[in-house]
This record gives C-alpha cells, sequence and structure tokens, in this order.
C-alpha cells in the first residue's frame, strides 16, 4: 500500500495508490476518516499515480462527503486520468464534488 | 371355400356332359356348354367358373381354340383348363398343356381320377387367389413405405450444409451418404464467431419423416443455442431436456459436438453416446477422443453433460464419422472396423480434407462390395492450420477463490497481460474497474455457504476487442437486470448501492449474462478504439 497523506493548513491531501478499488479503499477511507474525526476540514484526493478506480472508490468519496457536509468541508479531486472522469461524470459524481486538472488549482478552491 | 366351387363342363356330346355332371353334382355348382362359343361366354358370365372341363374335339370351334381365347384374356386367363381328350394321343395332350390348360383327363373317364384332379386345380386355383391378394397388400405397403422413406431422406439432405466456411485457420469438409433404407445421420459445421467453429455429428434412431424431423429439430436447437452459449456441455444438455420432453415417438440421437477455437486451437468436446472421433498429428500418429460425457441424447430428461478439452496443435487433423463407417460389412461378413479406418487416417497423403473424405468413402464403398450400403455414412474431416499457441498470447485465464484478496491478482496478471498488447491505458483501467466491481460482488453476494468456491477469469483479445468473461458457481443472479441507481441525487440521498454494475453497463459496448449449468456467466465486451 502506498497511499500517501500530507497536511497543507487544515486540508488533508491524500494521493492515492495505483489504483482506488475494494482492496485499497479500505486504507484511504481509514486515513481521511481519521483527520476528519481529528479535525480537518477539506480534503484533496489528489489521482495523479492512480490508474483506475471502482465503485470502492466512489464509496470513499461519497463518505467522505458526507462527513465533511456537517462540518461546512468539501472534498475535491484533482489529476484524473480519462477512466476516472468517465467514471466520475457517468456516475453522477461530478455533479457532487469538484474536479481540477492539478493539485495547485485544486488548493486554490480553499482560499 | 364357403360357397360350393362352380365347375364349367364343355363337351357336344351329351352323354359324355351327363357322366361328368353326375359325377360332380353332389360338391360343386355345374354350368353346362354344349360348344366353343358358349364355353366362352359363360367364361365370361358374372360368376364365372373357377374350374373348366374341356372336350377338345367340337365341331366349329374346338377345344384347343377356346383355351387359346380364354388364356389371352386377362379375365379368364387365371380360370384353370383340364382338357377331356377321347384321343389318349400324347401329342394332343402336349399341345393342350402347351396352351396353358392345366391338366388332362383321358375318355373314357374314371370317376376317382376325375374328382381328385379337379379338387386338385381347385386348391391351386384358391391357393394362388390367396398369395395374389397377399401380394398385392405387400406392394402397396412396400409403395407406401419407400415413398416415407423417400420424404425423409429428402429433408435429411436438404438439412446438411453442402458448402462449407473458408479461412487460412484451418479446411473442413463433410459428405452425408443415405442409405437406401435405414438413415438418421446428420452434420452440421458453423461459425459462432469470428474465432469459433462449432461442429456436430449424429446418427438419429429410427427412420423415414418421424426421425427426419427429429434429426431437424435436434440440429436446429443445438444451431440456436450455440449461437449464446460457449460451452459444449451446456448446449447439449440444453438440447437433451428439449428432445426429451414429450418425446413420444421414443427417437434419440448419438451426438458428438464440439467447437473449435480456431485462434488457439483449443476443442472443447461433448460426447453423448457417439463414435469417437480420430486426432492425427502432423507424424500420423492417432488419438481417438474416447472420453464419453453423457448417454444419448433424448433419452432422459434432466441430464448434466460434461465436456472435455482438447488442445489441437498446428497440422492436425479430426475426423468424425457415424457408425455407418466402422460397421460398413462386406459379403464374407467383416466389418469395416476401427483399426483400419485408423490406419487409413494415420497413412492419409498430404491432400485437401474434400479429396480425403471422398477417398474414404471410396474405400468404404469398396470394401463393401457388392453388399448393398445397409446404413448411412458421414464423414467429417478438419485440418488445423493454426499457428502455434507461443506465437500469440491473446488469451489470459485464471481461476480464484472467493476471497477478497484474490482480486488482486486478477488485476495484476490481468495489467501483465496488457502489457503485451497495445490496450489503450484509459481501457485497461476500465476493464480493471469491471473486474474489481463483479468479482467483489460475486464473492459478497453469490454463495449462501461459507465454503471456498472457484471463479474463473477469461479475457481475451478478440477483434480489435478486450472480451471479459467471468463464471461463477453461485446462485443464479442476472445483476445486469437491477435498477439503475439515482445518479441525480443530492450527497445526501446519494446511496452507493448497484454502482459497480451501472458503471460497468455504461461503459462497455456489450454486456451478457447466461446461466449455464450451475454457472453464473457474465461476458464484457470493450472496443478497443482509437484513445481520445
Amino acid at each position: 500500500m502506498s497511499i500517501k497523506s500530507e497536511f497543507e493548513g487544515g486540508t488533508l491531501i491524500v494521493s492515492t495508490d495505483q489504483r482506488l478499488d475494494t482492496n485499497t479503499a479500505p486504507e484511504a477511507e481509514k486515513v481521511i476518516t481519521n483527520a476528519i474525526e481529528n479535525g480537518s476540514c477539506n480534503v484533496v484526493m489528489n489521482f495523479s499515480d492512480t490508474d483506475y478506480i471502482s465503485s470502492a472508490g466512489l464509496r470513499v468519496i461519497l463518505k467522505s462527503a458526507k462527513l465533511l457536509k456537517p462540518k461546512q468541508g468539501i472534498i475535491v479531486l484533482c489529476n484524473a486520468n480519462e477512466q476516472i472522469t468517465e467514471v466520475l461524470e457517468i456516475s453522477g459524481f461530478s455533479g457532487l464534488v469538484k474536479i481540477f486538472n492539478t493539485l495547485d488549482e485544486a488548493m486554490s478552491a480553499f482560499n | 371355400m364357403s360357397q360350393p366351387q362352380k365347375i364349367l363342363i364343355v363337351d357336344d356330346e351329351r352323354f359324355n356332359v351327363n357322366v361328368l355332371v353326375d359325377l360332380l353334382k353332389p360338391n360343386y355348382k355345374i354350368m353346362v356348354a354344349i360348344n366353343g362359343q358358349q364355353a366362352i361366354k359363360a367364361a365370361h358370365s358374372s360368376v364365372p367358373p373357377d374350374l373348366i372341363l374341356l372336350d377338345i374335339m367340337m365341331p366349329e370351334m374346338d377345344g384347343y381354340e377356346v383355351c387359346q381365347q380364354l388364356k389371352s384374356d386377362p379375365s379368364t386367363k387365371d380360370i384353370p383348363i383340364i382338357f377331356v381328350t377321347a384321343m389318349g394321343q400324347q401329342q394332343d395332350e402336349t399341345k393342350g398343356l402347351e396352351l396353358g390348360a392345366s391338366d388332362y383327363l383321358t375318355k373314357p373317364i374314371v370317376p376317382a381320377i376325375v374328382e381328385a384332379r379337379v379338387k386338385t386345380q381347385l386348391a391351386l386355383k384358391h391357393t394362388l387367389e390367396e398369395l395374389r391378394s397377399a401380394y398385392k397388400l405387400i406392394e402397396s405397403q412396400k409403395k407406401r413405405m419407400q415413398t416415407e422413406l423417400d420424404v425423409g431422406r429428402d429433408i435429411q439432405l436438404a438439412m446438411v450444409p453442402k458448402i462449407f466456411p473458408q479461412s487460412d485457420d484451418y479446411s473442413v469438409f463433410a459428405i452425408l451418404e443415405p442409405a437406401r433404407e435405414v438413415g438418421g445421420d446428420f452434420f452440421d459445421v458453423f461459425h459462432i464467431d469470428e474465432e469459433r467453429i462449432c461442429l456436430v455429428i449424429g446418427d438419429v434412431s429410427g427412420k423415414g419423416v418421424p426421425a427426419a424431423l427429429f434429426m431437424a429439430m435436434a440440429k436446429t436447437l443445438i444451431k440456436s443455442r450455440a449461437s449464446t452459449d460457449s460451452s459444449t456441455a451446456s448446449i447439449v444438455t440444453h438440447v437433451n431436456d428439449e428432445l426429451s420432453t414429450d418425446n413420444d415417438g421414443y427417437l434419440f440421437v448419438t451426438l458428438y459436438l464440439c467447437i473449435l477455437n480456431t485462434q488457439t486451437g483449443e476443442l472443447l468436446t461433448t460426447n453423448a453416446g457417439h463414435n469417437p472421433p480420430l486426432i492425427r498429428t502432423t507424424s500420423g500418429e492417432i488419438t481417438a477422443l474416447s472420453r464419453l460425457d453423457g448417454p444419448v441424447v433424448a433419452a432422459v430428461e434432466g441430464i448434466a453433460y460434461k465436456e472435455g478439452i482438447f488442445q489441437l496443435n498446428k497440422g492436425d487433423s479430426l475426423l468424425m464419422f457415424t457408425d455407418g463407417v466402422t460397421e460398413a460389412d462386406a459379403i464374407d461378413g467383416k466389418f469395416f472396423g476401427d483399426p483400419r479406418l485408423k490406419k487409413i487416417f494415420s497413412t492419409r497423403e498430404n491432400v485437401s480434407t474434400k479429396k480425403f473424405v471422398l477417398g474414404l468413402l471410396q474405400q468404404v464403398h469398396d470394401f463393401e462390395g457388392e453388399e448393398r450400403q445397409a446404413d448411412d455414412i458421414t464423414i467429417l474431416a478438419l485440418d488445423f492450420f493454426g499457428l502455434d499457441l507461443t506465437e500469440r498470447k491473446k488469451e489470459l485465464e485464471l481461476k480464484i477463490k472467493n476471497k477478497l484478496s484474490d482480486i488482486d491478482l486478477v488485476t495484476e496478471s490481468f495489467m501483465d497481460f496488457s502489457l503485451s498488447s497495445d490496450i489503450p491505458k484509459q481501457i485497461k483501467g476500465t476493464v480493471c474497474m469491471a473486474l474489481d466491481d463483479l468479482l467483489t460482488n460475486i464473492i459478497n453476494y453469490a454463495y449462501t455457504d461459507e465454503s471456498e468456491h472457484e471463479i474463473s477469469i477469461k479475457v481475451s483479445i478478440i477483434d480489435n476487442a478486450v472480451v471479459t468473461v467471468i463464471s461463477d458457481e453461485g446462485i443464479p443472479f442476472n445483476p445486469f437486470q437491477q435498477l439503475s441507481p439515482n445518479t441525480d441525487a443530492s450527497i445526501d440521498e446519494r446511496e452507493i448501492g448497484r454502482l459497480g454494475v451501472y458503471l460497468v453497463k455504461q461503459m462497455f459496448d456489450q454486456v451478457y449474462y447466461q446461466r449455464n449449468i450451475g454457472r453464473n456467466v457474465v461476458t464484457l465486451v470493450k472496443n478497443i478504439r482509437e484513445a481520445k
């Protein structure tokens, strides 16, 4: 597993593994849930290293969004490749969360 | 012989007539004619005589002439005639017999001899009549049966293909030669898809129209099922269930069904009571495909047939046939037999499949000699030219257990497999996503017990498309029948269920579900397009 996480201000930046699927999603979910419980209000999911996501990845995004909402926090995504973009569009998630091309653009969303 | 038989006595001498009348009256009905004209008229009466006693020496028209006239007329020719002659000369008797008389008596008559000769002739006539009517009955029955057999044979011959698929990967040819009487052979050769060809050979019990119609049903069922079912076991199981219901005629069929993947040489086979086909390698080595996967088809309902896999290598040939070949018998009672067939196949010269098949048929005929062909003869041969397996690696096949951690094995193997191909990155991701979502569903929901189950996965690249087949032994479940999730809901209302299958449905070009014997089979097709 190589999920990387770092904090910039109150924002958690999670760089997911090569894939975000049934076997890798639980760890990503744990990292994000812990951070939210510890006070983070915003989350950026960085897909720059990720080849594909399945519905297990969508579950992590949805759960994070639901947890953040009462805290007026949001989750945003960046660096999605074509497969991930297609999944987000077809699932309707592109209407639920903001998607940015780069991490810098994503970070600027919180300023 | 309930009614007394009728005898016509012809003589111009009143005295002679009276003697015969007195003698025969107690047992027979008597008619009398005193000249030739009267005799002929009496023979043509509405109730003609059963026997005529005919005097030779009469004025105007003598006995010979009467006999000649009666024998040349179809309506009277069968009435036996006994000449009564006073002359007692050998020559006259001979002349009478030559004209068609049955016997002769010499005057002066001896009562006992007359009675004996009359009795014999009448008995002979009666027997002859019985034989005639029996023969007539047989003839009409035979004609009816032959007509039916002819119709059956016409249906049979109209049903087998005469044009065969052509390819660089293989060559196939088959022939069916119907027997005069017994029959019921059939075969079929057709492509299921670009890669796979289905070969069928069978022998229906029985003959005539019922057998031909049964054959037509079997053939149609096989072909339609094969278009969506890639398992020979499943096809035969299905066909058996269909044919054994309402099988009032108790017909059955021996069947050999195989599906050849013309790219890989994999031959999937199911044998339902048929003669084992033969495989020949380039070196002339012969192997019989002797496994049996179940009983003859249509005999017992609810049988689950099995299937086997045989690997054809470059240059291998397949020979399928019916028992009309091996059980062909010569005049001396010897059979053509398996050893002879194997030897002919083994020493086959480097000729086309057509030439080989026709040559083999000729050898069977030569063996039979003057014997009439007793049973249908069907021969089907296929040469596999396909490339060596190592020359292309277009398929990934693996089996996993129902553990979520095993999914990693699948996605990783697929990534390795796709390295050697030119699948665009996006499609690789989409296939991995589908494998992850569908396998997760199967592992989480398909089993009602806690035991270990096998799931098989096959990914192949066919015609510029990635074809993924996942098969599991879980409870019957068609994922594609699920309702679509609401993709417009807000974060609060949004649920995660059913999204995986929905993504698969939306992102693949074709998705199929099929329930085979005890297995769910899901097939996904993703076309490889130019990357956007």
